[in-house]
C-alpha cells in the first residue's frame, strides 16, 4: 500500500497535498508504522495534513528536528479575544466588549463552546445577562450551553433532536418515524441553516448527522429523560432499516433494543448474503456484540461461517452440525433459506479440505431448483449458483481438473458480475489466477506465465477497487503472482508479493491456503540458495498437506521439493526413507522421480539419477507442468557431467534452455545448481545465448559471494541505449516487447539489460528499477544529452 | 496487565450536571469547589473507557489518581458518602 502510494506520488506532477482525517481511528501498530514510513519518505513536493483528536504513536521526531513538521495544537486552535469578537459579529450578535471578553474567558477560546454560545445568543432578548449567568455558573461549558440551546428550541425540535440522537445519521422519514410526527425534514433543514451542529451528508440534503459532542450529550439527555422510550426507538429504527434492506444497521438497532433472539434470527437469515458482499468482519463484530453466556442456536450458523473464513475447519464443522439440527426446528418459511446457507458453508468446508467428492455432492444439492418463484427465491438461486461455481471451480483447480476449473470459475465470475456481487467475482478471478499457474505450466505456448501474471494483476486491481486488496479473498492471486515471479528468477519482486500475501492471510489459518504459502516461500528460499530455510517451509507445507483430504494437485510437488532439498542439504538418507514410504502412484510422478534423481546425485550415483528421470524425459511419467521436464533435463545434464560425457551434458542443458525459452524460466537452473553445467556450454553452440546470460546473472546473484557485495554508487554512466531500455524496466513489458517498442533485436535489449545490471550493481529487474529511482535515472531529462 | 480493579479518583474542571454524570454510571461524584471529583472501582478497560468518555464530552480533565486501598482510608469513606 505504502509503496503503491509512494510510486503514484512520485509519478504525479505539481504540488500534492495528502489529507488524512480522523487519524485517531487508526489503532493498529502495523498501520501506524506503515504510515510513519509513508510520511518519512514523501517526495519533496508532497505535503501531508493529519488531523486527530489525540496524539498518536507516529515516530516523526526526525521531521520535527528538521523543521518539516508544523503542529497545530489546542493552544493554536483556541480563539483569541479578537477572533471571539469577529465570530459574534459574523453571527449578528450584539454584545458589549466586556461581554465578549467574559465569554472568551469562560470558554477559554474553545471553538465548539463559542459556537454553542453563539447559538444560544442569537436572538436572545438579553445577551449581556446570558453571558453574565453563564460566567457565574460552575457547570461545564458544553453541558451548560447544550442545555441552554435545547431550552431555547421549540418543544417539537427538542423532541426530534433527543429521539433521533441514537442514529448515526438521520433523514426526514426516519425522524418522522421516531418522533411520530410529520415535518421532520423541514426542521432538519432549518437546523442545518441555523447552526453548524447539524450538517447534511449529501448535496441533496436528505441525510444529516449531528456534531459528535452534540450527539453524545443529546444521547445522554435522552437516556436520562426518556429512558423507557429508548428500546422502542431502536426497534422502530431497526424496522425502517430492515425495509430499506440495510441489514447491518437493522441488526445493530435490534441489538441496542435488547431484542437478542430477534437480532440473532436476523443475523442468521442474512449472514449468507452479507458474506457474499465481503462483510465477514462486520458479521463477526455483530456476533461479538451479543452478551456472552446466553448463546442463541441461530448464531451457530453465523459462527460456522466466521470459523470457515478464518480457516478453523474443525470448529466450523462442529457449529455446522448444531446449525443443521436447529434448522430442522425452524418454521417452514425460513427453513429453505437456512438449509441453503448451511449447504453453501458445507460446500466451502469440503472445498477447503480439498475434498472434491464432498464439493460435488453439495453442488448437486444446491442445483436442485428452488420451489417458490418469488423474486427473493430467484435472487437466492443466482447467488447460490455463483457460490457453487466458485467452489466447484476452485476444488477442480486444486485437483488439476483444469479445463473444468477454468470454465466454472469463468462462469462464476460472469454470473457474480451480473448479479452485482463483486466479492464473489473477485473470489472467482483470484482462484482463476491460481488455476492458470498449472494451466500455464502444462501448456506454456497457450498460457505463458506473463498471461497468468496479467490475470492475477487484473483480479488484484478489482479487489483493490473495493478495498479487499489485503483480504484473504485475493490471496490466491497474490500468491500466484509471487510464485510466477520466483519461477522467472525475479526473487526480490516475488518476495514483496509474498509478504503482501502473508498480510492478506493474517486472519486465515486454513491448511489449504497456508500450504500454498509455505510452498511458495520454500521455493523462493530454494531459488536463493537458502536451503535450510527452504527445508523448514517445505516441511511445514508437507505437514499441512496431511490435514487435507483427498488428492490435491500440490501433494507430489511439495513432497518432491522436500526430498530434493533434504538431499541437497546432505541428508540423502532421510530423503530415501521418506521416498520408501510413498505409494506407487506418488512415487511414479515426475516430481518425485526428479527428487529421486537428486538423491542419487547426492549419493554419487549419476547412473541411478539418469534412470530416475528417464520416464520424465520420454513423457511417460505424469508431470504437473513442463517445469518438471526442464528440471529433469538439467538433472540429466548434471549426471552426464559426473559420468564424463560433456557432449550429452551440453545437449541436455540445451534442451532445458529450449523449453525454458518461451517463459524465460530461471528457477530450475538455480535450484538444481546448474551454473557449471551452463558455463561449460559453448556460446556458439546454443541457440539461447540471451536467456543463458540472464540465467547466469541470476545464478551469480544467488551465490553467497555476490550477496555480500557492497552497494557502491555506480562507477559508469549508462549509455544512451542503456538509458532507453532502462526507462522500460518499471513497466510490465517483457524483453521481446521492449525490443519491439525500441525497434531493436531482443538480444540487444538483453545485452543492454545485463550491462545496466552490472553498472547499477543489481541482480534483477526490480532492484534495477529501485536503484535507478534512487539515482534519478528514470526521470525524463528532456533537452539533456546523457553521455 | 493488571486484572484486579482498583479505586480511582478523577478530578474534572467544572460542575458536571445530571446529563453528563449519567455517562459515568459506575462512578460516585461529589463537588469540590469549582471541580467535580469522580470516584469508582475500575479495572483497566473501564478506566480507559471513562477517560475516552471524558475526552468525547470535551471535559477538562485535571487529575487521575489511583488510591492504594488500605483499611479505614478516609478517601474511600469520602467517595461513598452521598
Amino acid at each position: 500500500m505504502v509503496d503503491r502510494v509512494l510510486s503514484e506520488l512520485a509519478d504525479a506532477r505539481g504540488d500534492i497535498t495528502l489529507v488524512i482525517d480522523d487519524l485517531h481511528e487508526l489503532n493498529s501498530p502495523e498501520a501506524l508504522s506503515q504510515l510513519t514510513r509513508l510520511l518519512m519518505s514523501l517526495p519533496p513536493r508532497v505535503h501531508a495534513i493529519l488531523t486527530t483528536r489525540h496524539d498518536l504513536r507516529l515516530r516523526l521526531h526526525q521531521l520535527r528536528l528538521a523543521g518539516e513538521l508544523a503542529e497545530i495544537r489546542a493552544a493554536d486552535l483556541r480563539f483569541s479575544e479578537r477572533e471571539t469578537r469577529e465570530l459574534l459579529d459574523a453571527s449578528g450578535i450584539a454584545l458589549s466588549d466586556a461581554g465578549a471578553a467574559l465569554l472568551h474567558q469562560r470558554t477559554e477560546g474553545w471553538a465548539a463552546g463559542l459556537r454553542l454560545a453563539a447559538l444560544s445568543l442569537a436572538g436572545h432578548s438579553d445577551p449581556e445577562r446570558f453571558v453574565a449567568e453563564f460566567s457565574g455558573s460552575d457547570r461545564t461549558v458544553a453541558e451548560y450551553l447544550i442545555a441552554e440551546m435545547l431550552e431555547r428550541q421549540p418543544a417539537d425540535v427538542q423532541d426530534l433532536l433527543l429521539r433521533t440522537s441514537l442514529l448515526d445519521r438521520v433523514n426526514g422519514e426516519l425522524a418522522d418515524l421516531l418522533t411520530g410526527r410529520p415535518g421532520s425534514e423541514r426542521i432538519l433543514l432549518e437546523l442545518e441553516d441555523a447552526n453548524s451542529f447539524v450538517e447534511s451528508l449529501d448535496p441533496e440534503r436528505t441525510w444529516f448527522r449531528y456534531h459528535r459532542l452534540f450527539a453524545d450529550l443529546l444521547r445522554l439527555e435522552l437516556r436520562r429523560t426518556l429512558p423507557g422510550d429508548v428500546p422502542e426507538l431502536h426497534r422502530r429504527a431497526a424496522g425502517w432499516f430492515t425495509l430499506q434492506g440495510q441489514v447491518v444497521e437493522a441488526i445493530r438497532h435490534t441489538q441496542a433494543a435488547g431484542d437478542w433472539p430477534e437480532a440473532a434470527r436476523l443475523l442468521a437469515d442474512h449472514s449468507f448474503s452479507l458474506t457474499l458482499d465481503g462483510q465477514a468482519q462486520t458479521i463477526q463484530a455483530l456476533v461479538r456484540a451479543f452478551p456472552s453466556g446466553t448463546d442463541h442456536p441461530e448464531l451457530a450458523l453465523v459462527r460456522a461461517g466466521g470459523d470457515l473464513v478464518q480457516g478453523r475447519l474443525d470448529q466450523a464443522a462442529a457449529y455446522l452440525a448444531v446449525a443443521e439440527t436447529h434448522a430442522g426446528t425452524a418454521p417452514p418459511d425460513r427453513r429453505r433459506g437456512l438449509r441453503v446457507a448451511i449447504a453453501s458453508l458445507k460446500l466451502s468446508l469440503a472445498r477447503r479440505r480439498g475434498h472434491l467428492a464432498g464439493v460435488i455432492e453439495q453442488v448437486r444439492f444446491l442445483a436442485s431448483p428452488v420451489t417458490g418463484q418469488s423474486d427473493e427465491d430467484i435472487a437466492l438461486d443466482r447467488d447460490l449458483r455463483a457460490v457453487a461455481l466458485m467452489n466447484l471451480g476452485t476444488a477442480e483447480a486444486w485437483s488439476l481438473g483444469l479445463p473444468d476449473a477454468e470454465r466454472h470459475l469463468r462462469e462464476g465470475a460472469v454470473l457474480a458480475r451480473e448479479i452485482g456481487r463483486p466479492y464473489l467475482e473477485v473470489g472467482c478471478l483470484a482462484q482463476l489466477g491460481f488455476a492458470y499457474i498449472f494451466h500455464g505450466a502444462a501448456m506454456p505456448k497457450i498460457h505463458p506465465f506473463a498471461m497468468t501474471q496479467a490475470r492475477c494483476r487484473e483480479a488484484i486491481a478489482l479487489a483493490e477497487r473495493y478495498g479487499w486488496g489485503a483480504e484473504p479473498v485475493i490471496a490466491p492471486a497474490l500468491m500466484t503472482l509471487a510464485g510466477t515471479m520466483v519461477w522467472l528468477g525475479e526473487f526480490d519482486e516475488g518476495e514483496r508479493w509474498l509478504r503482501r500475501t502473508e498480510r492478506a492471510l493474517r486472519t486465515d489459518t486454513g491448511p489449504d491456503i497456508r500450504l500454498l504459502l509455505h510452498l511458495t516461500a520454500g521455493i523462493l528460499h530454494a531459488g536463493r540458495g537458502r536451503r535450510h530455510e527452504a527445508l523448514e517451509e517445505f516441511s511445514a507445507a508437507e505437514h499441512l498437506g496431511s490435514q487435507l483430504e483427498g488428492l490435491q494437485a500440490l501433494a507430489s510437488q511439495v513432497t518432491g521439493w522436500l526430498l530434493a532439498t533434504q538431499a541437497r542439504l546432505g541428508l540423502p538418507g532421510e530423503a530415501r526413507a521418506c521416498l520408501a514410504a510413498l505409494d506407487d502412484e506418488r512415487a511414479g510422478s515426475g516430481e518425485i522421480r526428479n527428487a529421486r534423481a537428486v538423491i542419487c546425485l547426492a549419493e554419487g550415483d549419476p547412473a541411478g539419477a539418469l534412470g530416475a528421470v528417464r520416464d520424465v524425459l520420454d513423457g511417460t511419467a505424469p508431470v504437473l507442468g513442463y517445469v518438471t521436464v526442464v528440471e529433469a533435463d538439467l538433472l540429466a545434464g548434471l549426471a552426464y557431467r559426473e559420468l564424463g560425457d560433456p557432449r550429452a551434458a551440453n545437449q541436455a542443458a540445451e534442451r532445458a534452455l529450449a523449453l525454458a525459452e518461451s517463459d524465460r524460466l530461471v528457477l530450475p537452473f538455480a535450484v538444481t545448481g546448474s551454473r557449471e553445467l551452463l558455463e561449460a556450454l559453448p556460446r556458439h553452440e546454443t541457440a539461447h545465448a540471451a536467456l543463458l546470460a540472464d540465467i547466469l546473472d541470476v545464478l551469480h546473484g544467488s551465490s553467497p559471494a555476490a550477496r555480500e557485495q557492497s552497494s557502491l554508487p555506480p562507477a559508469d554512466e549508462l549509455s544512451p541505449g542503456e538509458l532507453r531500455v532502462l526507462r522500460y524496466l518499471p513497466t510490465n513489458l517483457s524483453r521481446p516487447e521492449i525490443a519491439g517498442e525500441l525497434s531493436v533485436s531482443p538480444s540487444t535489449v538483453s545485452t543492454h539489460i545485463r550491462s545496466i545490471y552490472a553498472k547499477l550493481e543489481v541482480r534483477d529487474r526490480s532492484a534495477a528499477v529501485q536503484r535507478a529511482r534512487e539515482l534519478r535515472l528514470l526521470a525524463a531529462r528532456t533537452g539533456t544529452t546523457v553521455t | 496487565m493488571d486484572p484486579a480493579p482498583a479505586l480511582y479518583v478523577i478530578r474534572i474542571n467544572g460542575h458536571l450536571g445530571a446529563t453528563v454524570l449519567s455517562a459515568f454510571p459506575a462512578m460516585a461524584s461529589r463537588l469540590q469547589g469549582a471541580e467535580t471529583v469522580l470516584t469508582g472501582l475500575l479495572d483497566r478497560s473501564a478506566l480507559y473507557g471513562v477517560l475516552a468518555e471524558a475526552e468525547a464530552l470535551g471535559l477538562d480533565l485535571l487529575e487521575v489518581r489511583q488510591l492504594i486501598p488500605h483499611c479505614g482510608s478516609p478517601e474511600l469513606g469520602d467517595s461513598r458518602s452521598p
